[in-house]
């Protein structure tokens, strides 16, 4: 007892002195907190409020009865999203638009960087950069127009030329079968210069003199591009893959929101459209939350998947 | 790598098409933007007739004396520069703010501040709830919306943070023990050492409003509110000039008005007027950030 006893008092003592200490620190970090306030009222109004009202996926929520008059109805609207026809191909079609984007908008970044670095340093590989990266400052908006005076039927460059081959031309945006194309090529064009940067600068990392042991070695450029500059970014890649993987199921709403008409819906329809549809013109807006947290938790593991993987690989993680 | 020694007769031709491939692709790039700017200085029936590529045919500014005498156009124009004017300042002031106590900071509660910041990078309300959050506040229908929806993000912090712990922290000891508190180590000694990040930070912010698109697709529902975006998806990618009374629409039957593909172009091309100006600031300033935020991230 007497042991205890002495332990309890000790404990106390310890523990005023503490919250002393402790009441002293905070009054010794008082701007710090001052500082902070402002941004932790912002984050909860704007980001954490939001979170609290995810509960709406829960309910048959009545935006005009609030929640006291809206029915609780548990799991009901991720049944319906998961029973719904619809379901398999929004999926599909979301995670369809990934893979193609990583084989196609993911690598060809990695090449357009190889190519560059094999050009003599200069002027004309500046002018080369700079131009490439203007695409990725332009608005969706912008950049579906341009896709739209690029295909036109009448206007347009692509139909000019097979009309001067002889081919009728084709209306492109009208048909489904070149919406993923067109997404895909667009994409490209937007982004290639700009998602080349991080490649080059772990290009310019490489230890120069590598290739001079290389050179003494007989080794030509080819194989010194195979065996020295690949294996040099190819930790990069690696990082860039796993990052790319974590955002496998999200595609972003505004291309193909403007992209998308009545003629190629089967194959456009993307999670982040249909949630806006449902959500903002059908006011269906538990409905639309549930398919919204359906996907953000599943984006959530991915993520968290792909952070732990990257960490594994190298230093470098999202956070 | 260039080698000093004698290039075979492979590497040679491979030299040759590498810039060809270069050439061809830089083309790609400006091809779509110079047609945009052809198509809106060319009269209507080469135009028509798809023989507009490169440059200008029958030279004509019209589509543009349409645009600057149209209301809608400079009305939207307006409320793009406020919400990006505003957003910029505000969302830097913000940012900073959140970010220097995570760079110096060594106070009860950084763990949990800074996983609150942290998270949302992962996890966030989504489209609806940020809405309906929108509404509660009163804020729909409002270019407030627009700001504040997209005032600190975490991104940004995490950037300006990673910047900030490379600033000698005896810069700022040193400026404790005469007497500054916090507000004024950051405004005095930080802020201005800072200054390349802060404006990476700040064309961010300027590029993202005045890109942005679904935000005020969401928050905006009256026609003198819209900004640029909007007007530009209206006019452009859904044809309806009727809307916004734009004198060279011409009627396509049923009542529709369909507007002038010069007119079209001609607003495309205000619209990037400014991005343009700014380029050579934002390619310098956002490769950096891109560095930074590779590296440190």
């Amino acid at each position: 007892m007497e042991v205890t006893d002495t332990k309890r008092q000790k404990k106390t003592y310890r523990t005023k002195t503490d919250s002393k200490k402790v009441r002293s620190k905070i009054w010794a970090d008082r701007y710090m907190y001052l500082m902070i306030l402002p941004v932790v009222i912002y984050y909860i109004l704007f980001k954490y409020w939001p979170m609290l009202w995810l509960r709406i996926a829960f309910y048959d929520f009545k935006i005009l009865k609030g929640f006291e008059g809206s029915k609780f109805v548990g799991l009901k609207h991720f049944k319906n999203f998961i029973k719904n026809p619809d379901f398999l191909q929004i999926m599909w079609n979301t995670l369809y638009m990934n893979i193609l984007s990583i084989l196609f908008c993911f690598t060809t970044p990695i090449i357009f960087a190889l190519l560059l670095n094999e050009l003599a340093a200069g002027k004309f590989k500046k002018t080369v950069q700079t131009i490439s990266y203007l695409p990725h400052f332009l608005s969706m908006v912008v950049v579906v127009s341009m896709v739209k005076n690029v295909l036109s039927p009448s206007i347009g460059v692509i139909n000019s030329m097979r009309k001067g081959m002889g081919k009728e031309a084709i209306y492109f945006l009208g048909e489904a079968k070149y919406f993923r194309p067109i997404m895909i090529l667009s994409g490209i064009w937007q982004e290639i210069g700009w998602s080349s940067i991080i490649y080059l600068s772990a290009l310019s990392g490489i230890d120069p003199e590598l290739y001079e042991a290389a050179v003494i070695d007989g080794a030509g450029r080819f194989k010194q591009t195979i065996y020295i500059t690949i294996p040099g970014i190819a930790g990069t890649i690696v990082v860039m893959l796993i990052l790319r993987i974590g955002t496998l199921l999200s595609v972003g709403f505004e291309k193909v929101y403007l992209l998308q008409n009545p003629h190629n819906l089967a194959v456009s329809e993307v999670i982040s459209t249909y949630v806006y549809k449902r959500g903002m013109i059908n006011n269906n807006y538990s409905f639309a939350t549930a398919v919204d947290m359906f996907n953000g938790i599943i984006s959530l593991i991915l993520v968290s998947l792909a952070n732990k993987l990257s960490k594994k690989y190298t230093e470098i993680s999202l956070i | 790598m260039a080698t000093p020694w004698k290039k075979t007769k492979g590497e040679r031709i491979f030299d040759v098409i590498n810039i060809i491939i270069m050439c061809i692709l830089t083309i790609t790039f400006l091809y779509p933007i110079l047609n945009v700017l052809a198509i809106s200085l060319s009269g209507s029936s080469p135009v028509l007739r798809g023989e507009v590529s490169f440059f200008p045919r029958q030279f004509t500014v019209q589509a543009y004396e349409n645009i600057f005498t149209n209301k809608h156009i400079w009305r939207s124009y307006g409320n793009t520069i406020f919400v990006a004017a505003v957003g910029c300042i505000l969302g830097l002031a913000v940012s900073s703010l959140a970010a220097y106590p995570m760079a110096f900071g060594d106070f009860y509660g950084k763990k949990i501040y800074s996983f609150m910041i942290l998270f949302t990078m992962w996890f966030s309300g989504g489209l609806i709830p940020t809405y309906l959050v929108i509404r509660e506040l009163k804020l729909l229908n409002s270019h407030w919306a627009l700001i504040l929806t997209s005032l600190a993000p975490a991104y940004y912090i995490i950037i300006l943070r990673s910047f900030f712990v490379n600033i000698p922290v005896s810069m700022i000891e040193s400026a404790k023990l005469d007497g500054a508190n916090d507000f004024v180590c950051m405004t005095r000694i930080v802020l201005p050492v800072s200054k390349p990040v802060l404006a990476t930070i700040a064309l961010w912010f300027i590029v993202s409003h005045w890109n942005s698109f679904l935000p005020p697709l969401m928050y905006l529902n009256d026609r003198s509110k819209y900004t640029l975006q909007i007007v530009l998806h209206n006019i452009v990618l859904e044809a309806s000039g009727k809307l916004y009374e734009v004198d060279a629409a011409v009627h396509a039957g049923e009542g529709d008005m369909v507007i002038a593909q010069q007119v079209q172009n001609a607003v495309i091309f205000v619209s990037l007027i400014p991005m343009l100006i700014i380029y050579p600031f934002l390619q310098q300033y956002f490769v950096k950030g891109v560095m930074i935020g590779s590296v440190k991230g």
